[in-house]
Formats: structure tokens, C-alpha cells, sequence
């Protein structure tokens, strides 16, 4: 996309499961989708690890490709230039960890995360990447309520992880997502003051502060500062207030398992009876300067290519983008 | 040269009710043409029956025609006529049944008044093989007299009758597709040229169009992965879906397929054709693909691989 901002697009929306989106030449096939929709930048995501997650974990991409100019190579070869930053959640056990459930609230935890981190980071630096886009804790309802002394605690973990990103020349920022415990805007607030500004951002997910109550476009007027990294995608629907704090979450609120039964949370930009104005979030990132990368995601929302064509459209039509 | 590329409507997409095209409801439809403006597609090719389901949807087919230039398009560019299964009603190899099939084309041609300029009405010309057999030269010329007919009226509604050719058809060999052309007035009869079908059937579709490059009116892009050296063309009663070796016998453009995309847009920009280039994918959907990406995969080949050949053919000139 030529704009002033920088657009990337989130490659996870492919990667359903863990038996999918394995080979190469099903990537190509969403790697060119990607490029002729007008993205030449993606955010990887990292998964359960192993012999499947071709392009999620450090250890199996460079088995795949041998180096960072390996997996450069494979993206150019469908024209996507570059990696603009990778998720990783810590709390996700991986095979490559011997599927150590490790929990950032938990200090005895912290030497193996920033370890954890470390192949992270270096293959991101490598491959010229931007933030390391991390979830900052794991969901609510697995754990105590927060207590008082929890957002410093997860806070020097990040700051810790900031260290060792920033010493290689990335970023590394939280990402809210609807069910981890720093959930309110007051506990985002705190959990980010919790950290060193110059080694920690946000990175703010508009659909996500949609669904925990807290609107995306006053946030992001009120905290730009803090804001590292932007992942947009849209919803229809809030957390009808203590819903991301129901059992098994993931799948009793996210899945519809329970409760309300909504099956399908995210959206693509534009969708009817979206909740999140984006044309209004966009034009606050204008107006702020922001300089990070806005990463369009489309995981979760159905069919990855039609999702990722319609987020295409409304960046040309709705935002006036111009397709690269 | 500035190649302008529209799309040829097949879709389906996964609805509440199974994988559908988008005419299921005006929602549906609107994201298909919005996922279509994503990639830049112009002009939009559509079937005659959809027609009346397009009126339902938005109120009449220029209104259509209007959200379609709303997202960046141009116009509808051709529409598909055809009667692939010979009945008493309509096969175009048997006289006795043009003025019915006249009075069709007519009847379409009523259905897009209004329109900003449908440049092609596009056919096939005859029906099946297996139902057309003997495929005799008199038949050919019957055909060919049915399209005469039809030209001469699609052309006074401003439209080139344009002859697309099926794998499957009774016009499907070399020599056929020149008796064929042969008894057609190149005034009222024109040449479509889909890449894969006539791959399939063993004609060379460059060649083709090397031999028929002033009266071609337009292209179906797509690729196939085998010739029909067995016979299947005369499968009964589809050779399309029920061919006993080949479960699927169209592809994209990019994936590994038999036709020679580069060398066939290097002859286009040397011929000086102006005309509009076509997507189409058919039965996308077998062995697990979708249109979504069958339409990005081709549109990135184009972007890619054939503007390459066009720079190529036009540092040539």
C-alpha cells in the first residue's frame, strides 16, 4: 500500500490449525494473495510450535529456510518484501519448550520467558522486523484476579524482554486481547505504567478494545505515546461485562460455546454493524503521527482470502489507500 | 498497451445455506464485487440467467451496472449464452430450432438495455459432441448459419456475437473451428478464445489466435493440466464433471498448467489488440480450492508474470 502509514497484514489467518497451512506452496498461494491485494509486509504468529508451524516458529523457519534471508527470499518470492513484526505468546506451550506452561504473573517464570524470547528476537532483528508483539498474560480466568502487585511484576518481565529486544534493535509490545487480566482500561493503564516506555509499547488491537469495553479511537487519543504497534480488524459485538472471565473462554465466550453463543467475534474492516470506527482510528493515527506499522488482521473471520479481499477493498475505497 | 482485465462470473462463496454463488442475496453479491475491485478487475462478464436475478437484487441490471462502477469498474462487459445440452426445444445443429434460439438471444439482449455498453454476447456454438454426433460439415454450417442470424441482430444492439469453443462442443478440432469460420461472416461472427478448453482439446490456443487474430473479440484466461487424448470429450452425459480420468480440468494462470500464458500476451500486444483480457476460473472449487484464491492467484500472475511479457513485447515493437 503507498501511504505515509505502513500496512502489513497478519499471515495467522491461514494457519486455522495446526495441521494446516504447512506447505510451502500453500503459503506461496497466500503470500501472493497478500501481494496483489497491496501488502508487502506480514506479522507472523507464532503457535504450538513444531514440525508443523512452518512459518510461526524461530527453530522450525530455519529448518524450513536455513536463515533470516532464506525466509526473506521465500516472501519475495511472491513480492512481500519484509516481516514487520511476529506474535508470540509465551503462555502457548510449545513443543520446542517441552510444552512448559510458563505464566508471566508467576516471577519464577521470568528467566525462562526472556530465555524463550531470545530465538524470538533474533531471527525478528535478522529478518529486519519491527515489534515483537507479545500477550502480556495469560487469560483471566485460568488465574487469581489481578492483585495488587501483578502489573509490576508482569511489568518487569516485559521490561526484562525489552532489554534483550531493544539490544538487537526491536521493539517489543503488549498486545491487549479481550481475555487477559489487565482487561479494564484503568488495569491497561497500570500495566503499561508498569513499564519503561523507551523498552515497552501497546500494541493496540482495535477489535480486541472493542470487545473489553474500551473504545480504540479515545484510547489511542488519550495514550498515542505508548501505542508501538496497531493490529485492525473489526467486531459486532462487546463482552457483555464479565463474559471473558467464563471458563474455558477461548472456546465458552469466542467459540459460542456458552453463554450468548457467538460464534464469530471478528470481522473485516467495514463490516456491517462493526462496532469499531476505523475511517475515525485511522485518521487519529494520521493526526498523531503515528509512525509503527498497522497490521491488518483478518484471523478468526472465515474464509482467509475473501476476508483479506475485503479488507483490501475497504483500505482502497473507505481509507483511500493506494494499492502498491 | 494498457491491457484491461475483467472478470468472468463464476463464484461461490460459503453461505449459511453451503457453498453458493453470491447471488444468494444482495449482501452476498456486494462483497463479491467489492472482493473483485480489490484486485483492480474493470469490465465483469456475467451469464444471461443471472440476469433477472440481478434486477431482483438491485433493482434492474444498470443499477447493478452502477454499484458495480461505484467500486471502481467500468461496465459489464459481455454476457454468456449457451445451450450445452441439445434438446427438441434448442441445438444449435439442427435448423429446425434457431428461431427459438433467435428468439432467446433476443429476449437477452431486451435484458440488458440501459446498459453503459456490453461489447460482447458471448456463445458457445453448438451443444455437446456426444449429442451433435456424426459431427458432419453440414452441421457445422447449420451452426454456422444459426450465429450468422444471431450476429446480425447483436449487432444492431451494438454487440459482437463472439463464438466460445468447449472441449466437449462439436466445434472442437482444428479443421472443424476453420469450416466453422469458414461459413461465418467475419462481419456478424467472432472469435472467443478460452485457453483451456481449447488446450484440452488439443488446439494450440496461441496458434488460434495467431490465425484469427482479426476477428477475436476477447479471451477466457485459464489453464488446464491435461490434454484429452482418450476420448473423454465424449463423455455422456458432461465430459466437464464426469470424465473417467480427470476429476478437474480447469486452473489458474501460475499453477503449473499446460497453456503458454506469456507466449499468448506477447502475440496479443504484437496483433495490436485493444480489446479486454478475461479471468475465468471454472469448478475452482474441486479438490479444495476456492474462487477467492483461484482470482488472487491469477490476478498476481498478471501483475507479475504476463505485465513482464507485455514490457517484453512491447520493447519488441
Amino acid at each position: 500500500m503507498k501511504d505515509t502509514l505502513r500496512w502489513s497484514y497478519a499471515i495467522n489467518a491461514w494457519n486455522l490449525r495446526m495441521d494446516v497451512f504447512v506447505r510451502h506452496e500453500e503459503q506461496q498461494r497466500a503470500l501472493k494473495t497478500l501481494s496483489v491485494l497491496g501488502f508487502d509486509h506480514v506479522e507472523l504468529a507464532s503457535g504450538m510450535g513444531g514440525r508443523w508451524e512452518n512459518l510461526g516458529t524461530p527453530e522450525i523457519i530455519l529448518i524450513n529456510h536455513g536463515s533470516a534471508e532464506g525466509l526473506l527470499a521465500f516472501l519475495r518470492r511472491a513480492g512481500i518484501s519484509g516481516v514487520s513484526s511476529w506474535c508470540w505468546d509465551p503462555g502457548q506451550p510449545a513443543e520446542e519448550t517441552g510444552y512448559a506452561f510458563l505464566m508471566t504473573r508467576n516471577p519464577a517464570d521470568h528467566d525462562a520467558i526472556v530465555e524463550a524470547a531470545k530465538p524470538f528476537v533474533d531471527l525478528l532483528a535478522a529478518a529486519g522486523g519491527d515489534q515483537l508483539v507479545v500477550r502480556p498474560a495469560g487469560s483471566a480466568w485460568m488465574a487469581p484476579p489481578l492483585g495488587d502487585g501483578d502489573a509490576g511484576i508482569v511489568g518487569s518481565l516485559w521490561n526484562r524482554v525489552g532489554e534483550v529486544a531493544a539490544a538487537a534493535g526491536v521493539g517489543v509490545s503488549l498486545h491487549y486481547d479481550c481475555l487477559q487480566p489487565f482487561h479494564t482500561e484503568e488495569q491497561l493503564v497500570s500495566l503499561l505504567d508498569a513499564t519503561d516506555p523507551a523498552l515497552v509499547g501497546l500494541a493496540l488491537d482495535t477489535a480486541e478494545l472493542t470487545i473489553g469495553g474500551i473504545d480504540p479511537v479515545a484510547f489511542y487519543d488519550a495514550h498515542h505515546g505508548r501505542v508501538a504497534h496497531v493490529q485492525l480488524k473489526d467486531t459486532r459485538f462487546q463482552d457483555a461485562g464479565q463474559e471473558y472471565l467464563t471458563p474455558g473462554a477461548e472456546a465458552t465466550m469466542l467459540k459460542g460455546g456458552a453463554g450468548r453463543r457467538i460464534e464469530r467475534w471478528f470481522y473485516e474492516l467495514g463490516t456491517e454493524g462493526g462496532l469499531v470506527d476505523v475511517e475515525a482510528f485511522v485518521a487519529s493515527l494520521r493526526a498523531h503521527g503515528y509512525g509503527g506499522w498497522v497490521v491488518v488482521e483478518g484471523d478468526k473471520g472465515g474464509n482467509a482470502t475473501e476476508v483479506a479481499m475485503l479488507n483490501s477493498w475497504f483500505l482502497q475505497r473507505r481509507l483511500g489507500v493506494e494499492k502498491v | 498497451m494498457a491491457t484491461k482485465w475483467s472478470y468472468m462470473d463464476h463464484w461461490v462463496t460459503e453461505t449459511p445455506q453451503g457453498p453458493l454463488p453470491p447471488s444468494f442475496n444482495r449482501t452476498y453479491m456486494d462483497r463479491y464485487v467489492k472482493q473483485l475491485s480489490a484486485l483492480g478487475f474493470q469490465g465483469f462478464d456475467t451469464f444471461f440467467f443471472y440476469l433477472p436475478m440481478l434486477q431482483g437484487m438491485y433493482g434492474s441490471v444498470p443499477a447493478f451496472e452502477h454499484f458495480l462502477q461505484d467500486n471502481g469498474f467500468e461496465k459489464i462487459t459481455g454476457i454468456f449464452s449457451a445451450y450445452p445440452y441439445a434438446t427438441k426445444h434448442t441445438a444449435p445443429h439442427v435448423r429446425e430450432t434457431h428461431d427459438r434460439i433467435v428468439a432467446d438471444c433476443e429476449y437477452t439482449l431486451r435484458g440488458i438495455e440501459g446498459l453503459a455498453g456490453v461489447e460482447n454476447f458471448i456463445v458457445m456454438p453448438s451443444s455437446t459432441d456426444w449429442q451433435t454426433e456424426p459431427v458432419t460439415d453440414d452441421k457445422i454450417k447449420i451452426m454456422a448459419d444459426l450465429w450468422n442470424r444471431v450476429g446480425r441482430i447483436t449487432l444492431e444492439h451494438g454487440l459482437k456475437t463472439t463464438c466460445h469453443f468447449e472441449f466437449w462442443g462439436a466445434i472442437r478440432t482444428r479443421p472443424q473451428l476453420e469450416l466453422f469460420f469458414e461459413h461465418t461472416d467475419p462481419e456478424y461472427v467472432y472469435f472467443f478464445c478460452d485457453t483451456a478448453q481449447h488446450t484440452i482439446a488439443g488446439v494450440d490456443p496461441v496458434q488460434m489466435f495467431r490465425d484469427y487474430k482479426d476477428r477475436c473479440t476477447g479471451f477466457h484466461f485459464k489453464d488446464t493440466k491435461n490434454v484429452d487424448t482418450t476420448g473423454m470429450y465424449r463423455t455422456a452425459p458432461d465430459p466437464e464433471l464426469m470424465a473417467p480420468d480427470v476429476e478437474r480440468w480447469f486452473y489458474p494462470m501460475g499453477e503449473g498448467g499446460l497453456v503458454d500464458f506469456p507466449s499468448l500476451m506477447k502475440e496479443i500486444v504484437a496483433s495490436g489488440y485493444d480489446g479486454w483480457l478475461t479471468v475465468e476460473h471454472d469448478k475452482a472449487e474441486l479438490g479444495g480450492g476456492t474462487y477467492a484464491e483461484a482470482t488472487c492467484l491469477a490476478k498476481w500472475y498478471i501483475d507479475n508474470v504476463l505485465a513482464e511479457a507485455q514490457r517484453e513485447a512491447e520493447a519488441a515493437l
